[in-house]
């Protein structure tokens, strides 16, 4: 009775098969891909071996800078990692039906990021082999002790976070596996019944995935929240002009869910384009999410002008000479190019609808995110260039900073870790969660048959009031 | 480790010059110690034993009651060890508090602090543990030479940051590095407001590695250097056991810098004139730099008034093209007076 | 008062101007050797005698101490000299020896010494001498609490090996600081009565050790006769330094962290992590479900 243009199982099917196809494949260019970025990591890794044997100083940091771009890229990634956090669990709080889509790349992009924002700051420790001595003579004052709590804190429940949804997901590969031939059968098998951990689908799982997701999805908001606040705080903890501000924890998070959510629209473009999911994410998708991107972007935004608008007012002496060399000084062009660049122009561009068509998107958060990374390194660096005590006597190589291509290749090669691992998930598991989209699905079906009979019981209503109104008609003609 | 030998015991007797009872008590309280008494460095007994004459006392600093005690070269053995244990390292002296003054009215900005520091902790030349900075705190007042040490709070910022406790906040004030435990995050750096840490970019030179030789490590010397490791200033705790100030004091032709023990309200110059702190800070308006930072500092400067040298000159571009590719105007930060 | 000072300020730079003009003649001579002045002093401390000699060159128009010269003290006996010891000069430019006594002596009592830079591959050969006496420095603290007196008795033997009083010596009166000796008041200088006698109030409230001790020390510096005698006597006198009980006290700066940091991460931490307990305690269950039989 439903509709022919709606037939719910055939609809499933096809969406179970479009998710898992990318699983079965993996072609030529694939291989290419995967084979590019292990050379960039094994280039990375390379630079990074040589930076271990003759020190810190293969870099570009010196005294002066002895913060550069690993401690920035840290930050960065970070922020980034918001981005599952907030897609994921604020629109599952807020049942946003569009979310179903887009859960799982910001999920796994929140994962993969997690992983190598959080070895950047081992990357850039001197002695990486003492890391046990944070174990051994930890001191809980310290905010980078806070830091690795935190991150470990976070990046374990975002593991969670990234796992239970995956778990039907991983009971249907399993089952699936042994309809079509694939490569690595025995491996995948073994992969997936593990991962499925005996999932059956029965009434008691579901409840019990539902009741798990439920808690993961509130505490993860503020396991989130305070991960960038004390990434924050490593800076904001000290007495250095630029840092030492209240309105960074709060800056740090607006800035970490503006390049976050950026991000996942760019991990939801590459799905579309390479697993074809156009079915899927559409555009009313973009439209929605660009909508988010546009909203933080805003929050960003003032909490940028509170950043650096309140100190400019006062140009407290050390203070305002950092902000000299930031507005008009050496730091002007990249500094006006960030705040215009990829704050308040992309603002114009989201605010309307044709902004927020996939292409034009898609580029903007290109830009946001780069911004954004960009941003953190004229938040690090341009505030080590400009102590309280002047820098005087001291050869250039000593008191300017560029990364040079050390940092470059390492922060290459952990961009590229990043891709690998985003590569080698979806060519594993499905990159959309299945139960979840057919659970969309189904809701738009019975909403559909709602309508159906809807307009049937209306119809039908309508009829017999038709016929209600002829017999009345009858009966009045009767008399007359 | 260089200790008192068991015959040193009676003859403290004969270096104890004093016989009446006060002096007893002393002697007696130095005869119980001189087991537990960690003397000096296995440096001092490098130097002392191969140049100094039969009979010649040294003075050893107690570091069981922070007293200052005088005993025969020829009683200290020599043997390559740390000068003290890693936890008498950590605890520091008792019951002392080290501080230091400096008279900017009497530096003439030669830098010869500076390379008495250098060359006493190997230091390579591109950076300075006691940096000389030109200051000018704005147009119209006077330029003047700002020699800056490692101020050893007593809210220390670098401190509170560390994550490991390679950092450490000793009971006689003084702020020293572990190196043999830093893991080289450089939040210590970073955190503080003076630039006063340097990093371990690379390994010292073959001809540092010379020089210090293989001597046993010990976060009172800072030697030897560690690649990955922060180090500072750290108003040289090895010669402060030996009852011998910092070489700075001991280096600088113009008895700028005093120090000396705050318990005792006394600080000594180069030449071994000894003041007495609270009058020379009271009489010479004696302040803390940055004391808006709330570090409290543990050295304390004098401001520059009545110089006894010309003002030195600020060139325009002395510092600005060091600085920054653009000339521009002198960044002398905060200062207050 | 400002005219003064500038006054001073124009004698300084006046001077240093001239020591520049007078630099240029202060170059070495062709040998390549520098032209060293010595000042010798003799030192008698409770425990030691030494002689000192301390070395300097003239170098841009100021002197500077003269580092690694090799000194030879000799002592002079009957017009013959008995050479005693070497020592070479430190940073400081001092050349220290340990006298041993039984020096020569001459009719009254005088000993001479003389030091002497001969053939040193950096300095030009020079020589100095002086003349000093033994003298005797005792101290003796004021036994009454209410003033804290320290009485200092100067003699020296006469030919018979009598002890005479020194008349008119400046003694000075010293607190034994940790690097050096701080005068123990505005005017702490004392000139010794006919009985030989110096006497000094020290101030009540001098900083002590932990027990309140005090080490009074009493010098006479650089006299013609006697060179340089210390004595030193420690008193209780001082103010007692307070001992702190606990010099590591649970501080930011501290190995161990104030109780509200440890409270507020554990709790916060704590409760995150017992949740992500129960998760899997929750998954397990799912797993437990999943080897039972379909329903």
């Amino acid at each position: 009775m439903a509709t022919e243009k709606f037939d719910l199982k055939q609809e499933i099917e096809t969406l179970r098969e479009d998710c898992l196809r990318p699983t079965r494949t993996f072609g030529r260019s694939s291989q290419i891909w995967v084979g590019f970025l292990l050379a960039v990591m094994a280039w990375g890794i390379f630079c990074y071996i040589r930076q271990l044997r003759y020190g810190l100083g293969v870099t570009a940091m010196r005294d002066y800078v002895s913060w550069g771009m690993y401690i920035s890229t840290f930050v960065f990634f970070i922020g980034i990692s918001h981005s599952g956090t907030l897609v994921s669990a604020i629109l599952r709080i807020t049942k946003q039906e569009w979310r179903r889509p887009i859960t799982r790349s910001a999920e796994l992009l929140t994962f993969v990021s997690l992983c190598f924002g959080g070895i950047q700051p081992i990357i850039d420790l001197g002695h990486p082999e003492r890391i046990l001595n944070l174990v051994m003579y930890g001191r809980v004052q310290s905010p980078l002790m806070w830091d690795v709590i935190s991150i470990m804190t976070y990046f374990t429940g975002s593991t969670v976070f990234l796992f239970l949804p995956m778990i039907p997901d991983m009971a249907l590969c399993r089952d699936r596996l042994t309809v079509v031939d694939t490569r690595y059968k025995k491996f995948k098998k073994w992969l997936y019944t593990k991962l499925a951990i005996g999932w059956k689908g029965t009434k008691t799982q579901w409840h019990l995935l539902e009741k798990t997701m439920g808690t993961m999805t509130i505490v993860i908001i503020p396991v989130a929240v305070s991960v960038h606040t004390v990434v924050s705080y490593i800076f904001a903890m000290t007495l250095r002009p630029g840092w030492n501000s209240t309105v960074f924890g709060i800056y740090f998070v607006a800035g970490a869910l503006y390049s976050g959510s950026a991000g996942v629209i760019l991990g939801m473009a590459a799905f579309r384009k390479i697993y074809h999911f156009e079915k899927y994410l559409t555009p009313r998708h973009f439209d929605l999410i660009g909508k988010v991107v546009l909203a933080l972007t805003l929050v960003y935004a003032y909490l940028n002008m509170n950043e650096y608008w309140i100190p400019a007012y006062k140009m407290a002496t050390a203070e305002g000479h950092l902000l000299s060399d930031l507005f008009y000084g050496n730091y002007s062009k990249i500094f006006w190019t960030c705040q215009f660049g990829t704050v308040l122009i992309p603002i114009v561009i989201m605010s309307f609808p044709k902004g927020r068509k996939i292409t034009p998107l898609v580029i903007t958060c290109i830009v946001i995110v780069i911004g954004a990374w960009v941003k953190r390194y004229l938040i690090v660096v341009p505030t080590m260039l400009h102590p309280f005590l002047p820098i005087q006597d001291v050869t250039k190589e000593w008191s300017t900073y560029f990364p040079n291509y050390v940092e470059f290749s390492v922060e290459a090669a952990s961009l590229a870790g990043m891709l690998l691992i985003i590569t080698m998930f979806s060519k594993l598991f499905p990159m959309m969660a299945v139960w979840e989209v057919e659970e969309g699905i189904e809701i738009d079906y019975d909403k559909e048959v709602a309508v159906e009979l809807g307009k049937q019981r209306i119809a039908d209503h309508a009829k017999a009031a038709a016929e209600a109104v002829k017999v009345s008609n009858g009966q009045l003609k009767q008399p007359a | 480790m260089s200790q008192l030998t068991e015959d040193n015991k009676e003859n403290g007797n004969e270096t104890n010059p004093e016989s009446n009872e006060a002096g007893r008590r002393n002697f007696l309280k130095f005869g119980a110690l001189a087991a537990g008494l960690t003397v000096v460095g296995g440096g001092l007994g490098k130097v002392f034993s191969s140049e100094k004459e039969p009979g010649e006392k040294v003075k050893v600093l107690n570091t069981g009651d922070g007293k200052v005690y005088e005993a025969d070269v020829n009683h200290l053995q020599e043997c390559n060890m740390p000068p003290v244990s890693m936890t008498e390292a950590r605890r520091g002296i008792a019951n002392k508090k080290f501080v230091m003054v400096i008279d900017l009215a009497k530096c003439d900005g030669c830098k010869k602090c500076t390379e008495a520091c250098q060359t006493a902790h190997y230091i390579p030349s591109e950076r300075e543990w006691l940096k000389v900075f030109k200051m000018k705190e704005s147009e119209a007042t006077a330029p003047y030479f700002f020699p800056k040490p490692c101020f050893h709070c007593d809210n220390p910022p670098c401190t509170k940051v560390c994550p490991v406790n390679a950092t450490f906040k000793r009971q006689d004030g003084i702020v020293l590095i572990d190196n043999e435990r830093c893991i080289g995050c450089r939040s210590c750096m970073a955190a503080c407001p003076y630039s006063t840490r340097f990093f371990n970019w690379s390994a010292p030179s073959a001809e540092e590695v010379a020089a210090v030789g293989n001597i046993p490590y010990s976060p009172e010397r800072g030697l030897p250097r560690k690649m990955g490791t922060v180090e500072k200033c750290d108003f040289c705790p090895d010669m402060l056991r030996q009852g011998k100030m910092p070489h700075c004091v001991s280096g600088c032709p113009m008895d700028v810098i005093y120090f000396g023990d705050q318990n005792e309200d006394a600080v000594t110059n180069g030449s071994g004139v000894t003041v007495k702190l609270s009058q020379l800070l009271e009489e010479n308006n004696g302040y803390r730099h940055l004391e808006e930072l709330g570090t409290e500092a543990r050295v304390y400067y004098l401001p520059p008034k009545n110089r006894k040298y010309p003002v030195p000159e600020m060139k325009e571009d002395e510092s600005g093209e060091k600085k920054d590719s653009k000339p521009k105007k002198m960044d002398m930060g905060s200062m207050q007076m | 008062m400002k005219s003064i000072l500038k006054k001073i300020t124009l004698a300084i730079s006046i001077t240093g101007l001239f020591c520049n003009i007078s630099a240029a003649q202060d170059q070495p001579k062709a040998t390549g050797k520098s032209e060293a002045t010595i000042g010798l002093s003799y030192n008698k401390k409770a425990d030691s005698k030494t002689a000192v000699a301390v070395v300097k060159v003239k170098k841009d128009g100021r002197f500077v101490p003269a580092l690694n010269a090799k000194v030879n003290f000799y002592a002079v006996h009957d017009k013959e000299q008995q050479l005693l010891k070497s020592a070479s000069t430190d940073n400081k430019g001092r050349a220290v020896i340990e006298l041993q006594k039984g020096l020569p002596v001459d009719e009254n009592l005088a000993s001479t010494i003389v030091a002497k830079i001969e053939n040193d591959k950096l300095y030009e050969n020079t020589e100095e001498q002086m003349h000093f006496k033994e003298a005797n420095l005792t101290l003796s603290l004021n036994p009454a609490d209410t003033a804290h007196l320290v009485t200092a008795k100067l003699t020296e033997m006469d030919k018979d090996g009598k002890e005479v009083p020194v008349k008119g010596a400046e003694l000075k009166f010293y607190v034994q600081r940790l690097f050096g000796s701080m005068p123990a008041g505005e005017n702490n200088t004392v000139t010794t009565d006919e009985n030989g006698i110096a006497t000094f109030a020290y101030s009540k409230n001098i900083p002590g050790d932990t027990a309140g001790l005090i080490t009074v020390a009493v010098k006479m510096e650089d006299n013609e006769q006697f060179g340089s005698i210390e004595s030193k006597l420690p008193a209780a006198w001082g103010t007692s330094l307070a001992i702190i009980k606990d010099p590591f006290p649970r501080a930011l700066w501290g190995v161990y962290a104030p109780w509200p940091i440890i409270i507020t991460l554990s709790t916060l931490f704590g409760i995150v992590w017992s949740i992500y307990v129960s998760i899997v305690i929750k998954l397990f269950k799912i797993k437990k479900e999943g080897g039972m039989p379909n329903v």
